[in-house]
């Protein structure tokens, strides 16, 4: 069977290349629109970030920062503090996206610092929120910094007081304070889907994913080409199982999208400067989006009587999900029903999971949007096998 | 019903195949042998059956009921012996029009099993039989009519099957394709293979066909050579009365006349298989004339398998 299925794909591989169209779906188009859009679309708009700080410290460093920095960069308009009870509410309110970003400050923070050893400040921020992220870690990292000197100041200070320091001792100081380049780490953590690829990566996987759902068509609707142009009585009557139709056809499309994908994910981090982060995570992703395409399109190809159906159908189902799931501009993190959409869309689970990837850079975590994206796929491919069994053979 | 067991084992071999469809009845009880080197011709209006049948003999459509053996294997779906050993030619034009000729053939030719170089030897040959040797690089789709029809039969042949299923291959070719093409089946019939050939034409029936079945209503009313065919109708006389008016009517009128057999109507003609039409022309003319209708040509001959096929059917055969 698994022969057949081979050559059948062979045959069908062969077709598409002769057939332009395939790669205008497949690279052309998806490239040149990732190009167009991420020329002419700024990474975002700048505006005020509305932030909030949970002071778990209460130390004079970690008064420092909140009443000291803080209270500065809001009077400079730059953010606009809100204040919340403790961090479980800080999470809540990032997460839903009622405020941008959230610093966290751990006990005992003023007391590690002054004992030079290293700590850190959290800095949450809510899915889509790019540049309030980006606003938000440089407060954080201007403040450790300044930390770093004012630890080396009351070291020296304390060195001071308990024997009067010579020369030697302040070179040491100075030494000392230039080992400890920063005493507080900054950790940035991602809520949801905080979409921290760039825009250019960010078309690139969305375009990617788009077309990803014209290009595995021409696979599937093959079968109906099969049944319209007289050869599938022909592949039917031929010494092989009435599997290996299916099998070869279904093959194809997926070697079609797999190819674009890749294509397209090495083409536009050659062209055009993209990142979609570590490969393996790439990969399955790419895989499970592929997969989930194919559910798509079986299940449209068991109601489509003719290719041409099954083209206009696929053509009007890639559009909505792609839609939904923010192929071609990220969901707003405040608009809550899109969010909530997104989640039913593959390719918003495809760019979820690219933007954990990117944030961690721990492949494993696309884990959970891949096995949504395959979950999809399932749902959709379930009522396909059914009523491609109903159905007569040709 | 089933034939005459002939001196050979057949190569085909069905009986008492029934299919239908939703409850309603495609085909009923058709049964009927090929034996080596043997054309064997099925007529039958449309929706008579034909397609029905030869899907089930070639391993598309599984039988409700009745068995069918192509050199000695039981065909099914899923047989692949005994599918290896058909070769056939769909009625729709089966071939890839993005491929080249011999891309579809080298295609086929692997799906049906054949090695590298059998298979390219083997093409070769097929190319020669089909007269596509110096288009063999060509696509498909750029070629006439009557070329794409030598390579849908070429494809069928390409595996050396033991029975061919030719289901109407002249359909829509030039006289010169055509003619290509009965030649050809000629003389794979006297290379020893079996086909199973469906038409409309009845000339083409008659001169590749050694036995006929006709086809009608899922069921097959008729079977034998030609000659026992026309012989079904006796020593009668076909008339064919070109009618201008109410032809039913005129038919009618002429069922009436003695000796007349049955009296059908072709469009304006009215047709009439009597007894002694020599005697009896002047009453068909009086009759037809006290329809209000006249008539404009009379032709009178002997039945052939065309009348043979009306009379059994009531329908033209070209309907």
């Amino acid at each position: 069977m698994v022969r057949a299925a081979l050559i059948i794909l062979g045959k069908d591989l062969r077709l598409r290349m002769r057939d332009r169209s395939v790669l205008l779906f497949a690279v052309v188009v998806p490239l040149g629109l990732t190009a167009l859009f991420s020329a002419i679309l700024p990474d975002d708009q700048p505006r005020s970030v509305t932030a909030a700080v949970v002071d778990a410290d209460g130390g004079e460093v970690a008064d420092g920062f909140v009443d000291g920095v803080l209270p500065a960069v809001a009077a400079d308009g730059i953010v606009t503090l809100v204040e919340v009870d403790d961090e479980a509410e800080a999470r809540r309110e990032v997460a839903a996206g009622d405020i941008d970003v959230a610093w966290l400050i751990p006990a005992g923070f003023s007391d590690e610092v002054g004992a030079g050893r290293a700590t850190e400040i959290t800095v949450l921020v809510a899915a889509g929120r790019v540049l309030p992220g980006e606003i938000a870690r440089g407060v954080a990292e201007a403040y450790a910094t300044q930390v770093g000197h004012v630890g080396l100041a009351v070291v020296t200070a304390a060195e001071v007081t308990g024997s009067a320091p010579g020369p030697e001792d302040v070179a040491a100081a100075a030494e000392q304070a230039a080992a400890t380049p920063q005493v507080v780490r900054i950790a940035q953590e991602a809520t949801a889907t905080g979409d921290r690829l760039d825009s250019t990566s960010y078309l690139a996987a969305g375009m990617a994913a788009f077309f990803v759902f014209f290009v595995t068509q021409f696979g599937v609707t093959g079968l109906l080409e099969e049944r319209q142009q007289g050869t599938m009585p022909r592949l039917l009557a031929a010494p092989i199982r009435p599997g290996a139709i299916h099998l070869g056809k279904i093959g194809g499309a997926f070697v079609l999208g797999l190819t674009s994908m890749t294509v397209l994910a090495v083409a536009s981090s050659a062209l055009l400067g993209a990142d979609w982060g570590p490969a393996p995570g790439v990969a399955v992703l790419v895989v499970a989006l592929v997969l989930a395409a194919l559910g798509v399109l079986a299940l449209v190809a068991s109601f489509a009587r003719t290719a041409e159906q099954a083209g206009n159908l696929q053509s009007a189902i890639a559009i909505v999900l792609g839609l939904l799931g923010g192929v071609f501009f990220p969901v707003p993190g405040d608009a809550e029903l899109l969010r909530i959409a997104s989640l039913l869309s593959p390719h918003g689970w495809f760019l979820r999971g690219l933007a954990e990837l990117r944030a961690t850079g721990d492949w494993t975590v696309v884990w959970p949007a891949a096995g949504a994206i395959v979950a999809f796929g399932i749902v959709a491919a379930v009522p396909a096998v059914l009523r491609q069994r109903r159905a007569s053979t040709w | 019903m089933t034939t005459t067991p002939s001196a050979t084992a057949p190569v085909l071999s069905c009986e008492g195949l029934k299919k239908s469809y939703g409850g309603q009845p495609a085909v009923v009880e058709v049964g009927f042998d090929i034996a080596p080197g043997e054309t064997f011709g099925l007529l039958g209006p449309n929706g008579a059956g034909k397609t029905t049948t030869i899907s089930m003999i070639a391993g598309l459509l599984r039988p409700d009921a009745g068995s069918i053996t192509v050199a000695g294997e039981r065909m099914s779906p899923t047989a692949a012996a005994a599918k290896g050993a058909v070769g056939l030619v769909p009625q729709d034009l089966a071939i890839y029009p993005d491929l080249s000729a011999r891309e579809n053939l080298t295609f086929f030719g692997r799906l049906y099993g054949l090695a590298k170089q059998p298979l390219r030897t083997r093409t070769d040959e097929v190319l020669e039989v089909i007269g596509l040797t110096d288009r063999a690089g060509d696509r498909a789709g750029e070629f006439s009519g009557g070329m794409k029809r030598r390579l849908n039969i070429g494809i069928g042949l390409l595996h050396r099957p033991r029975l061919l299923i030719l289901d109407e291959p002249t359909v829509g070719v030039d006289p010169q394709s055509r003619n290509a093409i009965l030649e050809s089946v000629e003389q794979l019939s006297g290379e020893g293979l079996a086909v199973l050939y469906t038409t409309h034409y009845m000339e083409e029936a008659e001169r590749l066909c050694r036995r006929i079945a006709i086809v009608d209503q899922g069921r097959l009313i008729a079977e034998g050579t030609r000659r026992e065919l026309v012989a079904t109708l006796g020593e009668q006389d076909l008339v064919r009365l070109e009618v201008s008016g109410d032809a039913v009517a005129a038919a009618e009128a002429c069922a009436g006349v003695e000796g007349v057999r049955s009296a059908d109507v072709e469009e304006s003609t009215v047709v009439c298989l009597m007894h002694g039409a020599g005697s009896r022309l002047a009453s068909l003319l009086g009759v037809v004339a006290e329809q209000g209708a006249s008539v404009t040509g009379v032709e009178v001959r002997e039945p052939d398998l065309e009348d043979v096929f009306l009379h059994l059917t009531g329908k033209a055969l070209r309907h």
